[in-house]
Parts: structure tokens; sequence; C-alpha cells
């Protein structure tokens, strides 16, 4: 990243310096931002929230193998529902801690199973989205003409529909027929396919902001100079601008992983997402529902678990907005 | 601080929305389909007067839409309990509640066929001057067309007609323009059919919803969005598939009404509810008024329900569920595979999961069914948990071990999650099982696809008549293997089976009994081969609203709720 580019930024972002604060000399944005950061406790508090979510769901062979004694598919039907099929509830003990599901699955044991499914679709789709967005937005802002036209174009198409209309479509159909890659064959019931579609339909909310974003920087005078320079596209693209997008693309990372996490949920719940057996919050809040009023924690359990991960997340990520951009106004409307 | 209020707000507002979206009653949860089946829980209540006898429209809710509203397709509870009120055909079962309701009437042929040569030959005549709902006159060559179209369709059991009548099977491999083994006279009604051999429940045959008359003005092209006009005290209106259609009474109908088949007394509004807790509390709650006979009461509310005896009664109306294993394909091509499968499969936890309105059992044939073995079970007592040690043993043994195993399951409770416990089962024995949901309406068309070669699944059979040839001609006999509509999912072609049901078929089926140690002996055989893995036999519900004068309704053991006796109080 060349001086005249973070000269630029600093002299535009009034609110970075911390007012009446003496900051020691050198002080880069990131590390101002880092500042803002530590000092917003809401923030970090919800931050460690999450990662406390992702510890404990990421611990759940630990918990499955010594703990509860069950594997996330493993049925007790026996002990664990009575002759008319209702899941016992919340025994507190180390078996069936948080109650049976109406198969007779630890339901404790399929939280976190079914946590480590949805935050790996989550960040899967995080991934894919941040990475295609700004590969796009990048291209579309840069090169404009009839490649930003198209680029354009698929990002309305994707947007026009609504979100979940769009999941359950192609979700229903990728369940039923998998996906062939080329290179790989994915199985209806993969874990990558809702993965993918969440993080496709994203692409458009990220893409759009990068791609406006980059049609301001490359009229700017760093890109004239680097093309003076000699400089070719792709060094330009990757070397000049991506570094000034990076701000926006960092804030996006926490929303659009709550948003696929909470799309995910949604899908599942539909049927059209992760498909049973497998657990994820979605689809035990789904079977759960089935199960009301009578076994109100096959429900309740997932749905604050899912509540609380997405808080923590969306607050944690509305700190770093504020930390790297406070002006910024950052949304993403269904 | 301050700054974070709003978001910190916002976000709490979120949660609190979410928490009461997954608390919300809309009933899209189960639908694996595009989002349409399963709408509100609860609709406005259907109008009708609260006094008096007749009058007003009764809601039923169903927990899946019918195979298909054209009668010429669909073979399904949901469809029959339709098709039996506005497509009649010469014969119909009586509507009665109990054993009472399987005894076989006219409808509108006169009277009983005449049999002769040697059971090889019906012979009957139809009523003179009805009518369809449209006004068309019905004549006797139209149960010609109506079978005709019945087979080019790919009804799903053709094959009862397709291996009995003459020239049948011809016309179905489209050697033949029309079916040369019926004859009619329309001036005189008079039809007469000849069969390929004796064939003891052909009367029976003629009675099965499916089996009926259409004006050869029908398209012969599937109508499930606009079904073929009929004759019948009903008549299919406002379909919106996946939602809901209406059944209207047929004003036409009274004047010419057959004995024993009354013209109904409400108009008929079927809505589809995927969920079935919010099926069972709509009902419950009175904004509905007929329960799904073909679905379970939910666990959460069967103890509830089960105490309102002034509307609610369960039956046993002989319906067997079963999981099937493909024989032609690995590793259940191996016998002693699918008996490993049969020693494992868990049916006092099924029966848990089933509400506990599963009764557990191995064998095909239903315990009120002639010729249900009255034996032991082969794989152990099927109240005990299973041996799930010698069923891994014989895995092994049989070299199977590993394969991966595609479980195919219909989305609607509890089948989906009977399929859950399935899967687990084969993979507890060793096999790499997964599950490939389908959603409800297009569950048994995808099953019945012969070239979808179902590896194992969910399948059940409700009689549709009172003889195991019911039961044997659609799910076992190799000529019942089509390429379309092919209710043989284990693709079985046993000779030891073709020849006993030779020899079973021509039975008469008022002599049924005198065959029932031999049919008993064939449903041993067959449970011990192990084609299929039944499970249990379910009991159907009646389950009506208050509104409802429960002590009228006639609840029929084969076509379920007669939505024609249904009347307020």
């Amino acid at each position: 990243m060349s001086t005249a580019t973070g000269t630029e930024l600093s002299s535009e972002i009034s609110g970075w310096s911390d007012a009446g604060e003496e900051l020691p000399p050198g002080l880069g944005p990131y590390q101002l931002a880092w500042r803002r950061l530590k000092r917003n406790k809401i923030a970090l508090a919800f931050g460690g929230l999450f990662l406390a979510v992702v510890i404990v769901c990421l611990l759940a062979p630990v918990y499955s193998h010594d703990i509860a004694h069950s594997g996330p598919n493993d049925e007790h039907a026996d002990t664990a529902l009575n002759q008319f099929g209702l899941p016992i509830g919340p025994t507190w003990h180390a078996k069936f801690f948080l109650g049976a599901d109406s198969t007779g699955r630890d339901v404790a044991v399929r939280l976190l199973y079914g946590g480590r499914n949805s935050l790996q679709i989550g960040a899967e789709a995080t991934i894919i989205t941040i990475v295609l967005a700004t590969l796009l937005g990048i291209l579309a802002g840069y090169f404009r003409g009839p490649l930003d036209g198209l680029i354009s174009r698929a990002f309305e198409l994707i947007w026009a529909y609504p979100v979940y209309l769009l999941g359950i479509a192609l979700g229903v159909v990728l369940a039923i027929s998998g996906l062939n890659l080329g290179f790989t064959r994915l199985s209806g019931n993969s874990l990558q396919i809702p993965a993918l579609i969440i993080g496709v339909i994203y692409v458009p909310y990220v893409g759009k902001p990068v791609r406006g974003q980059v049609l301001g920087l490359r009229e700017r005078e760093f890109i004239d100079a680097a093309r003076q320079q000699g400089l070719g596209h792709a060094r330009i693209m990757f070397s000049e601008i991506l570094p000034n997008v990076a701000s926006t693309i960092i804030v996006f990372i926490p929303l659009i992983m709550a948003n696929a996490i909470l799309t995910e949920a949604g899908l599942s719940f539909l049927g059209a997402g992760v498909r049973p057996p497998n657990p994820s919050w979605g689809t035990m809040i789904g079977e759960g529902i089935g199960l009301l009023p009578a076994a109100v924690h096959t429900m309740l359990v997932p749905g604050i678990m899912l509540v609380l991960c997405v808080l923590g997340i969306n607050v944690f990520g509305d700190g770093v907005r504020d930390a790297l951009d406070p002006r910024a106004k950052i949304r993403i409307e269904h | 601080m301050r700054k974070y209020k709003r978001p910190l707000w916002a976000a709490v507002a979120v949660a609190m929305a979410l928490a009461v979206a997954a608390c919300g009653s809309s009933g899209s949860s189960s639908s694996a389909s595009g989002g349409s089946s399963g709408t509100t829980s609860s609709t406005s209540s259907s109008g009708g007067s609260s006094s008096g006898k007749t009058g007003g429209t009764a809601t039923v809710v169903e927990g899946t839409f019918p195979q298909s509203l054209d009668p010429s397709i669909d073979f399904t509870t949901q469809g029959g309990e339709v098709h039996w009120l506005t497509h009649l055909g010469p014969y119909s079962f009586a509507h009665a509640t109990g054993t009472a309701g399987t005894q076989i009437i006219p409808s509108v042929a006169q009277a009983s066929p005449t049999v002769s040569g040697g059971g090889k030959t019906y012979t009957f005549t139809i009523r003179s001057g009805l009518k369809y709902s449209d006004g068309t006159p019905l004549k006797a060559s139209d149960l010609t067309f109506a079978i005709e179209r019945d087979i080019k369709l790919g009804w799903s059991a053709a094959g009862f007609l397709t291996s009995t009548i003459a020239g049948a099977s011809d016309y179905a491999k489209g050697k033949a323009k029309s079916i040369s083994g019926i004859t009619t006279d329309d001036a005189s009604g008079k039809t007469t059919i000849h069969l390929v051999q004796p064939y003891g429940a052909f009367v029976d045959v003629l009675a099965v919803p499916g089996v009926s008359y259409l004006p050869k003005s029908t398209p012969m092209k599937p109508e499930p969005n606009n079904p073929p006009v009929g004759f019948g005290p009903y008549v299919i209106k406002n379909v919106q598939n996946n939602v809901g259609f209406s059944l209207d009474l047929n004003p036409n109908y009274a004047s010419q009404a057959i004995p024993g088949i009354p013209a109904g007394k409400m108009n008929i509004n079927v809505k589809i509810e995927s969920n079935t807790t919010t099926e069972a509390s709509d009902v419950l709650n009175n904004s509905a008024d007929v329960f799904d006979w073909g679905d379970t009461i939910p666990p959460a509310l069967i103890q509830q329900v089960s105490k309102q005896s002034d509307r609610y009664k369960a039956y046993e109306t002989n319906k067997t569920f079963y999981w099937f294993l493909n024989t032609t394909q690995k590793p259940f091509n191996n016998a002693l595979a699918r008996q490993a499968v049969a020693y494992a499969v868990d049916r006092p936890a099924l029966a848990r999961i089933g509400s506990g309105a599963l009764v557990p059992g191995c064998f095909l044939l239903p315990p009120q069914m002639v010729g249900h073995p009255t034996g032991q079970c082969p794989f152990g007592d099927p109240n005990s948990p299973p041996n799930v040690s010698k069923a891994k043993q014989m895995v092994q043994q049989s070299g199977t071990a590993g394969t991966p195993v595609t479980v195919w399951a219909e989305n609607r409770q509890p089948r989906l999650q009977w399929a859950e416990n399935y899967a687990a089962t084969l993979n507890a024995i060793g096999y790499k099982a997964t599950l490939k949901t389908i959603a409800d309406a297009e569950y048994f068309s995808t099953i019945e696809t012969l070239k979808n070669h179902p590896q194992t699944g969910f399948a059940d059979w409700q009689q549709d008549f009172p003889n195991p040839t019911d039961f044997y001609q659609n799910l076992v006999d190799a000529n019942a293997i089509v390429p379309v509509g092919n209710s043989n999912y284990e693709e079985v072609n046993d000779p030891h089976i073709q020849s006993e049901l030779k020899a079973l078929y021509p039975v008469p089926g008022d002599k049924i009994n005198s065959a029932a140690s031999r049919w008993a002996a064939l449903d041993t055989y067959v449970t011990q081969k192990a084609y299929v893995v039944p499970y249990g036999y379910e009991s159907s519900p009646e389950f009506l609203s208050n509104r409802i004068d429960f002590s009228k309704v006639v609840f029929s053991p084969l076509e379920g709720n007669d939505f024609s006796s249904l009347q307020p109080k």
C-alpha cells in the first residue's frame, strides 16, 4: 500500500483520531481501530460470548464421548420416550442434560453438534461471499463497461429474489440431485450445499458496496500514478485498490456471518437446508415445533442458542464497524 | 456506553422477534417442497348453520395433498376418501362403520354381477338415466374408456386391471387400440368383462375408487388441477395444488341417488396442513372439523385428544407399515443382509415414536386380514428389543458391511422420525445409511418410478378391500413391476410367490376363509425372505370437532371418514 493511499484515507476520516488524547507517533489506521475496539467493552463482551459459543460447540465430541456417552444420532427411544412418544425433559444430569427429542436423541449433544454444523456453514458461506464479492466488486468497479454491466446485472438478478425463496428453491433441488462441480460431486445431504447456496445469495450485498467504493477509488491520483509506473491491472487492483476497500470488507464479515447463520437456520427450519438426521439449530427448532406444547425444551434450547450466537456476532460486528469507520452506515436489507 | 444502546436494544428486539417467530403457529415446518404446502393454522372458520342437521361447510385438514385429484392417477388414502364420493364405479363399498363397511354394494350397476365361464366372465347392467355432475348422460361404454385411461395414465393400481382383464395387457403395451375383454351395450346398459383367468377379488377391484365412470370427453392426459367430471354425491372444485380444494354437493345427485350411497349434507373444504401438531390442534380447538385419518395424532397431543371420547376414536383399519428392501440393489440383493435388517429393526421404538398408535408386528398381512399368520415372528418377539448383535454378525457374514445405503423418507411426522430411527439402525449394524427426504405429496410418485430404483425406504399399505390379494398383487407380485406407478418397490420376482399367487387369486371373495392357511403360509414365507420388513400396524383416528355430530358420522374401514355423513349437531 502506497504512502499516498494512507495519507488520502487518514485525511478524509477525521473521526479516526481520538479526540483530546495524545496518540503515540506512527499509529496506523488499524492500530487506531484496535484501540477503539478495546475501549468498547460491550462489543468485546458480546464477541467473547460468541467465542464461548464457538468453543463449546467445538468441544461437542468431548461432551458426547466423555460426558453424555451418546452420539448426535444415537436414539434411546426405550429410555427417553414415554409410551405416547413424548420425550423426557431436561434431567440436569450428564445424560439428557437438556432432555431428549422426538426420537430419543440427547438434545444437549445435538445442540453442540448442530452448533458446529451451523457455524461451519456460516463460516464457509461468509468466506464464499467475501471472496466472490470482493473479486467481482473490484473487477466491476475497476474495468467498468460491459464487464461491469454483466456483473451488476447478475448482482441485481440475485438481489431481486427474496433470500429465503431463492434459498428454498435451490436447497430443495440440490438436496435431491446433489451438485456436480466437475472436480467433485456434493451429495444431497452435504453441508457444503447450504453453505454454497447462502454464500452465493449474499454476494450482491457485499459486492455492490465494494463496487461502489472501487468506482470512486479508480479515479484517484494514486491509481494514475500506479498506471504511470507501468503496473498491470491485476497489480493495481490487488496492491492498490484492495487494501483501500479492506476496511469495508472487514466490517461486512461479522454481519454476513450473522446473516448466514440465521439464513441457514431458516432454511433448515423449512426443510431446505441441513438434511436430517444431521443436526443444526434450524432443524432442531423445526422438529421441536411438532412437540409443542408438551416438550417446549426441544424448540426453546436451540432457539436460545441461536439468539445468543447471532446477538454476539451482531453486537461485536457493530463494534468493529464503529472502530474502523464511525461514520459508516452499513445495513443489509432483505 | 450510550451510543451502543440503540444497536444493543435493536439486537434484543431482533432476538425477541426470532423467539416469537420460532414459536409461531404457521404450519410450514416440515414442507420440503416449494413452500406452498402448510398454510396458516387457523383459517376463517367454515361457515354453516349451527342449528339444523344439514347445510354449511365442514373443514377437513389433511397432512398431505392427494397424489392426484385425477382418479385415473391417485391411489392414496387422501385421494380415495374423495374419489369414492365424486367418481362412482360399477360397485362401491357400503357406507358403514366396521366390518359392514367392507361389504360390496351395487353403485352404477343395478345388482351384483353374474359370474359365469368358470369365474372368468362378469356381466352386469347399469342403471338407466344416470347423468354426470355436468349433465352428460352416463353410458356403459364409459367404463371401458375409464379403465383404458387408468392404464394409459399409469394408475398405481393398474396391475389389478392389466393382469386380470383379457386384452388389457395388450392395450397397456400398445399392441391394441382398446381392451378387447370388455364389451358394452349403451342402449341396454349391459356390460360384460372377460378375464384371462378366474380372479376371486374382481368385484372388489370394480369397487375401488379409480375404477369409475368417466365421460369420453375426458382428456387422455393427467388432469390433477382440473379433475375429470364424475358421477357421485360430490364434485371437486377450487383446486389449489398443495393448498386445498373443496367438495361441493352435486345438485344433480339427490334425484338419482344410489341406494346405500346417500347424498351429502354439508359442503367440504379440504385444506392441507403438513404439520400434524397444527392439524390436530385445529380440530381440538374447533377451527377445523375433521382430522386426516391417514395421519397420526402427534405425541404432544395424543393424551389430550384420546380423553375426548365424544369426538375421538381409534379404529383398526388393516394398515401395515414396512421398510422395503430392493432386491435388485446391493446390499439387499443378499438374503442374509435383508434378514439382518429384519432382526435389527427396533419395532418397540418405532411404536413409541408413532405416538403409541402402532402395534409392533412383522408380517405383511395385518392382524384383522384373512391370512395373517398366527405363528411367532421369525425374527423374535416384535414387542421386545431387537437382536442387534445378531444382525451385525449377519451383516459381516453377508460381506455387505460398509455398503452405502440410501433410505428414502417421506417428509412428514412421524414418518420422517421413523426413517431417522431406521437409518440409525442400519448404521448400527454396519451400513453407511443416509436419508433422502422427499416432500409428502411427491414421495410415492417418486418411489413408484421404477428408474429411481429406491434402495430402501418407508412404505405403507392400507387395505383397499378385505382380501389378501390387495396386499400381494400390488406389493409383492412380479407382474406389478411397472415403469410408472410401481408398488412392488422391492422389485421382487420370486417363483414360489408367483406360483402361490396363481393358485390363490382365483379363490372367490366369499370363500376367502378357505384359503386362509395357504395365505398364512405364503405370508410367513415372504417374512422369512425379508423382501419387506414390516414393523407395525397402525390404528386410524376418527377425530372430529365439537361442531360435528360424532354419533352420525360413518367411518369406513376402507375409505376413512365418510364426508357424506358429516352433519352439524
